[in-house]
């Protein structure tokens, strides 16, 4: 019974920080939404966009900022439902589609020189993998 | 004493079969748990191969003459005394050598070549004892079982059936397309590859992400992505799912081209890939 309390204060004490920091968002585990958006950039966390946001980006994908994206309609709704139903609340709310011209990103990566994101290996700001390495786990607490 | 010749029972043919199964056990455990994180099992399959092969000496020592538990055995074939003796020897030094190395680490190097060494004894082993015991017949049923399934495993990497009706598929609709199709052309594919357009300035050809070498990895040009090889030889498991296939044609062509591509540009780039 000691080892089972201690070993719960201490995965709380582990855990918690990560938690209240901000820096833990929810992986993706739908498998398709991995596969189908993971292809071309990593499968962006659902909580970065408001539903709202989600929804306009997933009704547009034959224009996906610049490129086309396109898919079979029964994988549009698959991925919409699983986006919107795991979408970000108030904090980072915005109806804006794109996570990296939110204020909660500007602000969030305020210190970074701009050279960085011209960097060869960084190229984009959609290109969170480049510097937060357990990205697609959806661990940012490595700044 | 000689008038009679020993007869073994059942029990000690059993026996010795059953001698074979623990130590090739405790061989195998010790040889999958010989990383650290499962030291205490290894260190008990280590133990227990130690243990089996001392009993089964005091059993050689305790058998009469003639029993197929002695160590000596008339008209054994030589290749299999050879294989039986390098065999338990290395196995033993290998057990022996981590048990020592247990309190005295610089053996573990000694230990780890050992083990290899008994490893390589031991398949060696398996095959004399076919041979030697009338196994010839199924010796060579094995082999051509083998030979069958390396012959099919070759080409399997490069020609999946998957692929195939992808590309089939493909040069029916091409026919449909154009009444004059006579078959797809790698050469085509390749040129369709590094064509520039200027629809898309940022992403101008396939090139421009896949790189000029389809067999190496590429970077999508806008986000950075690593993208695996496209060329079947490096990545065998390009092109198998037909619709992952249509749904990249359809996504990458309205990118690149600012349009669909027609049956025969989507069979020439695969023919193009698949045979690089």
């Amino acid at each position: 019974m000691k080892r089972l309390i201690l070993a719960t204060i201490l995965s709380v004490a582990v855990a918690a920080p990560a938690m209240a920091g901000g820096d833990w968002v929810a992986p993706v585990k739908d498998p398709l939404t991995l596969k189908e958006c993971g292809s071309c950039h990593m499968a962006f966390q659902p909580a970065f966009l408001s539903a709202d946001a989600w929804r306009k980006m997933m009704s547009n994908l034959a224009n996906h900022f610049g490129d086309n994206a396109e898919m079979a309609p029964d994988k549009v709704s698959a991925i919409t439902q699983y986006l919107t139903a795991n979408a970000g609340g108030y904090r980072r709310g915005v109806s804006d589609s794109k996570i990296t011209d939110t204020a909660w990103f500007a602000r969030k990566h305020r210190k970074v020189a701009p050279e960085v994101w011209t960097r060869k290996d960084v190229m984009s700001r959609s290109n969170c993998p480049a510097c937060h390495k357990q990205a697609e786990q959806g661990l940012y607490d490595d700044d | 004493m000689s008038a009679a010749p020993y007869k073994p029972s059942r029990w000690e043919f059993q026996g010795v079969r059953l001698w074979h199964a623990a130590l090739l056990g405790g061989f195998v455990i010790a040889w999958v748990t010989g990383d650290e994180d499962t030291y205490a099992m290894h260190l008990f399959a280590g133990w227990w191969v130690a243990a089996v092969v001392t009993l089964r000496l005091v059993a050689a020592l305790l058998a009469p003459a003639g029993s197929p538990l002695a160590l000596k055995r008339p008209n054994r074939n030589q290749m299999l005394t050879v294989s039986i003796l390098s065999t338990l020897a290395l196995t033993v030094l290998a057990a022996f050598s981590g048990i020592a190395a247990d309190v005295a680490p610089f053996l573990e190097d000694p230990h780890e070549a050992l083990a290899v060494m008994s490893l390589w004894a031991i398949g060696l082993h398996v095959l004399v004892a076919v041979i030697v015991f009338k196994g010839r017949q199924w010796l060579r049923r094995v082999s051509a079982a083998l030979v069958v399934v390396a012959l099919g495993a070759v080409p399997a990497l490069a020609a999946d059936p998957a692929r195939d009706a992808i590309v089939a598929a493909y040069a029916a609709q091409a026919k449909q397309q154009d009444a004059g199709f006579s078959g797809f052309s790698a050469a085509r594919g390749e040129a369709l590859y590094r064509l520039r357009h200027t629809v898309n300035p940022e992403i101008a050809s396939c090139s421009t992400c896949h790189t000029d070498d389809p067999t190496k990895p590429g970077r999508h040009a806008k986000t950075g992505r690593v993208i695996e090889p496209v060329a079947v030889s490096a990545n065998p498991k390009r092109f198998v799912e037909a619709d992952k296939v249509e749904e990249r044609f359809m996504r990458d062509c309205k990118s690149i081209f600012g349009r669909v591509c027609t049956a025969t540009e989507k069979g020439d780039y695969l023919t193009f890939l698949i045979n690089r």
